[in-house]
Parts: structure tokens; sequence; C-alpha cells
């Protein structure tokens, strides 16, 4: 109990709180501009927290994290374009209520239910992160294998690629990760003799070219699109009535919401879906669901602001990111020298609560800068794309060099960016990708680990209880979706058969 | 005529991906087997090749499912904005030698005029005061030092 109120003493740093509040206004602009989104946002900014302590480093990141992910929703409601593709659910019922000119009672209901989902996340997660740090205190080297392994077949399903070309995408992320000197035996691979090589790919400038580089190669073969935004008066409180209506798909959404960002690689995007379905499902009137219905977009939000509280629970407690943005708050804490895990949680738990009460400040600074500034930063969205990605290459750019000052890491991030260009065009994700680069050191590590504890027979990994429950899991995870998808596609002909 | 050949184009990226993937495994794994071999009791538990040997292989196998349960489709043609794009980017690069900021004013401005800029005090934003502001910033505040060149040594004297 003492260590959840040190971390809140962080709070009492001036300093901290104008951070806290800078990096959230910054992140609902990033979050409001179509393109951009969280994950970007914090890739791009990573290199900016270099020369700053640890603590205000990540709770920055986790600000932007949190109002970027609400922020989508502005964007969402008023132009039917969603800033991050956790917020495409929000476009569903926020934009034709902004058509009707309920924009600011629709915007007004992602602020309190993206607060209200935010904030539970939050308790959540400063109640599961220890616990689940404590089980995993006694784990070895193979059950971290395993629970490493678990969280890549996780990436099966993660983003907008196929689950094969996620895990392909995922396998070629881990294989990056291995170019360099070896740890475990010093022998060079992949160097070719060249002495930039020896450390490796340096994840920082992959993370910036998959995500920002990439993206102005996608916003160059959109350039002729044309957005319609809706005028908006003012964003308004929802009524009682409003909030009688929806208090439970909030609630719902909320606890959906942070159960699946607990789930190693499933973010804010998945959740969104599966709380605004079941907020349809749950509806007394579900067919004014994609015409307007105020839970709709209660039920997407909460859900998507949950799941970011949600997310940092493996990130922290196991070093297994929830989502593709806490990938990056990962490498993050890698590059300040942190080991998330469970020693967090004993030798750093100072640290660690501090980054949750920031989170529990940025959800409540929701309700000032949403209902307050939301007209102001749907202002942003007006900003021509010829002005602000060209302006985004020079920020990508200064950012992939600042981190060790190496011309080297500037060209690793121009072809990371043309990679993650065609690598999209082709259906693969770019996000299994980042988040095999940054696991696949630890993976190999602990592979290495387990084959010397367990004199080289690797099947004895088979005869640990918890180690075997992983392995049982990754199957599940890999061979579980297409089998339910052919137990399905077999059951539905023969309903309609009438069978 | 014309969508017979688009046609053929797209069949053509359909098999061009998993064959410049399965070319790119059959290279890494052939570099692979030139790493150096551990003696039992330097190895640590696997030798340095097995690992991405291992991952090499299963991104192989991982092609051929793609192949027959989820082969690529692409729907239309890159525009020629993204060509365009890419090449200023290798214009960027050619630049970057002679000067890194000078590369990204000229790419910044041009990209925007590229992409249907055409005010010029927006040109100037982008191609100038936005790359200067960032180089002052990352300069006073971070304390990075940006590889010398015709306009940095202007500053770094």
């Amino acid at each position: 109990m003492a260590d959840v109120f040190s971390g809140l003493v962080a709070l009492a740093d001036p300093g901290l709180l104008i951070l806290l509040v800078i990096a959230s206004i910054g992140g609902v602009i990033i979050g409001a501009l179509p393109g951009l989104n969280a994950t970007t946002g914090a890739a791009l900014l990573l290199p900016f927290t270099l020369t700053m302590e640890p603590i205000p480093a990540i709770a920055m990141l986790t600000a932007i994290y949190c109002s970027a992910t609400f922020a989508g929703a502005i964007t969402a409601i008023l132009i039917n374009t969603p800033g991050t593709a956790a917020s495409a659910t929000t476009c569903l019922d926020g934009y034709p209520l902004a058509q009707r000119g309920e924009a600011g009672r629709a915007l007004g209901m992602a602020v309190i239910s993206s607060t209200t989902g935010g904030i539970i996340s939050v308790i959540c997660l400063m109640l599961a992160a220890p616990l689940l740090a404590e089980a995993a205190y006694h784990f070895a080297p193979p059950e971290y294998f395993a629970l490493t392994l678990f969280g890549l077949s996780m990436l099966a399903g993660i983003g907008d690629g196929s689950p094969i070309k996620n895990l392909m995408a995922g396998a070629l992320g881990i294989f990056i990760a291995t170019i360099g000197v070896d740890n475990l035996t010093t022998v060079e691979r992949f160097t070719f003799g060249s002495y930039e090589l020896y450390d490796g790919i340096g994840f920082v400038p992959v993370l910036i070219g998959v995500f920002g580089i990439s993206e102005l190669l996608v916003q160059a073969s959109n350039l002729h699109q044309v957005r319609d935004a809706v005028r908006m008066k003012a964003v308004r409180l929802p009524t009682r009535e409003d909030l009688q209506k929806t208090w439970r798909t909030i609630l719902r959404s909320s606890g959906i919401g942070t159960f699946i960002g607990i789930l190693p690689a499933e973010g804010a995007t998945v959740a969104s879906m599966i709380g605004y379905n079941e907020a349809k499902r749950w509806s007394r009137n579900p067919e004014e669901f994609g015409k307007g219905a105020i839970d709709g977009v209660a039920g997407s939000e909460a859900a998507n602001n949950a799941a970011t509280g949600g997310a940092m629970v493996p990130t922290l407690a196991l070093g297994i990111p929830g989502s593709a943005t806490a990938a990056v708050i990962l490498a993050g804490l890698m590059v300040h020298g942190l080991q998330p895990g469970p020693a967090m949680f004993t030798e750093q738990s100072n640290f660690a609560f501090a980054i949750f009460w920031s989170m529990m400040f940025v959800n409540l600074l929701f309700l000032v800068i949403g209902l307050g500034g939301a007209k102001l930063f749907a202002r942003v969205t007006l900003i021509p794309t010829q002005i602000l990605w060209p302006s985004v290459f020079v920020f990508s750019i200064v950012g992939a060099y600042a981190l060790d000052q190496s011309m080297f890491d500037v060209w690793v991030a121009l072809v990371a960016g043309v990679l993650g260009f065609f690598m999209r065009r082709y259906g693969f994700s770019v996000v299994p990708l980042a988040i095999g680069l940054i696991l696949g050191g630890m993976l190999e590590k602990r592979l290495g680990q387990s084959m010397v504890m367990l004199d080289e027979q690797w099947w004895m990994m088979f005869t640990r209880p918890l180690t075997l429950f992983f392995f049982l899991l990754t199957a599940l995870a890999l061979f579980g979706p297409p089998l339910w998808g052919r137990m399905f596609k077999q059951r539905e002909p023969m309903k309609s058969t009438g069978e | 005529m014309a969508s017979t050949s688009k046609a053929r184009k797209f069949q053509l990226e359909r098999w061009l991906v998993p064959v410049l993937i399965i070319g790119f495994c059959a290279a890494a794994y052939a570099v692979s087997t030139t790493f150096k071999t551990m003696p039992p009791i330097l190895k640590r538990g696997i030798q340095p090749a097995d690992f991405p040997q291992l991952l090499l292989i299963c991104l192989v196998l991982l092609t051929g499912l793609m192949i027959w349960l989820d082969p690529v489709q692409v729907r239309d043609r890159i525009q020629g904005t993204v060509w365009g794009t890419m090449a200023m980017m290798g214009v960027f690069a050619a630049l970057a030698g002679i000067d890194l900021f000078l590369a990204l004013g000229v790419f910044a401005a041009s990209l925007a005029a590229f992409w249907g800029e055409r005010r010029g005090g927006m040109l100037a934003l982008v191609g100038l005061i936005v790359p200067a502001s960032i180089f002052f910033f990352f300069d006073g505040v971070f304390e990075i030092r940006f590889p010398r060149g015709l306009l940095t040594n202007l500053w770094y004297g």
C-alpha cells in the first residue's frame, strides 16, 4: 500500500504535471490528425525522452498513448475518419449523430466514456500488475520462453493483416533482432564486417520507419481524398437520460477493454470492436446502431480507452507488450535501461506506481481537454496533408538520428519505411514486425538459458506444468481461430438448410 | 487490352512476393552457415546459427502456407505520387552527404510542392522554418550534435 502512495508523491512535482498536460495536448493533436496515431506519435517522440529522467520520460509516452487513443474519436465523429484504428467503430454512430446536428452530444459522451474506461483500467492496472508480477517472480527461463512465445503467437490476430502474414511479419522482426553480435557467444551474425551492425539494428529507427515514414508513403497514395467536416456548436456533457441509457454499456465496455488490453498484443482496436458489438447485443434497440445510437459511441470509446491501462499490465509486469503502442513504451523502458518484469515491482515499485498515477491524471485531464478543447482540436484536421507530412518526415529523420547520433540509423529508418510501405501494400501488418524486433532478443536469450538449464534436452520443457500451459495457450492462439472459423462455416450451411 | 496487362502485372506481384521472401531466406540461411561454431563448453545451450536458421525455416514454411491459404492480393497500382515520393527520398539520401539539414529542407519543400502546395509562405514554413526550429530545438535542449555539413558548419563553426 505504501508503494501505491509513494508513486503518487511523484505527481507532486509541478514539472511532471506540466509535462503531462503538454504531452496530453500533444497526444490529442496526434490522435486527431488522420494518419497519425498513438503508436506513431510515441515512436516519433521516443527520442525526445532521451535526456529525461525515466519517470517523466515514460509518463510522457503513456500520456500520449492515452490521449491519442481518446482523440481518435474527435475526427471519427466530426469528419467520419477515425484518427486512430481504435476509433473506427466510433464512426459508425458518432458521424450519423454529428450529421443530425448532435456532434456536441456525441463528443460529450465520448469524453465521459473514455474517462470512465481509462480510470477503471488504471485501477485494474494498479491491482493486477503487482499480482501478475508476483506470480511471475517464480518463473524460470523455460517459463519465460514459453510466455514470450505465447505473446508472439497472439500477434496472429493483431492489426489489419491476416494471421499467417502477421506471423511472417513477427518472424521477420525476430530475425532482424538476431543481426549483430550474439550476446550469448559473442559471435558476429549477419554483420558483413560492418561496424554499424555490431550492436544490431536499433528498434527506435525501425519503429520510426515502419510507423512514421511508411505512413507518409501511404498518405502519398491518398492525396485525392477530400474530408467533409461537420459543424459543431460546442461539446456538451451527456444528459441524465443519456447517462441512464448508457452507464451499463460504459461499465461493460470498460471491463471488456481492460481484459482485452491485458491479453498480449491485443490492443484498443480489438477492444473497441468487441465493446461496440457487445453494446449492440445488449441494447434494447439494436436496430438504432449504425444510425446514430449514443450507446454505440459509449461502447466503443469506453472499451478502447480501457484497453490502454489493460495493455500496460503485461508490458510492465512481464515485459510482453499488450499492444503496438505498449511495445513502443517497452522500447522506451529498455532505452532508459529499465527492465520490465517482476523486479520492477520489487526494486522499482516507486517508478511503476508513478506511471500508474500519471495515467490516472491523464485520464482525468480528458474531461478538461475533451470538454473544453475538442472544438479547437478538431481544427487540426484542417492542416493540409502537404504541409503536415513533410514536417513529420523532418521530425522522423531527426528523431532516428538523435538516439545514437548516427547517420546509419537514418538509413535504417528510411529502409524500414519503404519496407513497411510494401508490407502494408501486400497485406502484412507492420505491428508484428515491431513487436517481434523488440521481443526477439529476449526470446533467444530465454531459449539459450532454458537449453543450458535443461542440459540441452528441449523436450524437458514440456514436463514443466506452467511451460506446458503456455505452450498450450500458444497452440490455441495459433490454431484455435482457423479451427473455429471452419467449424462455424460448416454449421452455417447446416442452419440454412434447416438441419 | 489494358485490363489484361494490369491483371498480368498483379499476377506477377502475387508470385513475386513469396519468391522474394523465399530467396531472402535462402540467402540468409546460406550466410548463417558461415557463422562460427562454438565448442560444446562455450555454446551456452544453442549454436549462434541455430536460432536464425530456425526462424528462416519457419518463414519459408509460413510462406508456403501463405501461397496456399492466403495469397497476396493486389487491387490497385502504386500511384505516381508514391514513386515520386520514394525518388525524392533517394535525392534526400544523396543530399544528406552534403548536409543533413539542407537535405531535409530541400526534401520537405519539394515534397510539399510535389503534393500540390503552391503558397510560397507554406513552402518556406516546411522547407525552412520547420527544419531550422527542429535543429535548434534538438541542438539547444537535447544537446544533440548533428553531422557537420555545408549549413551546420555555419552554426558549429
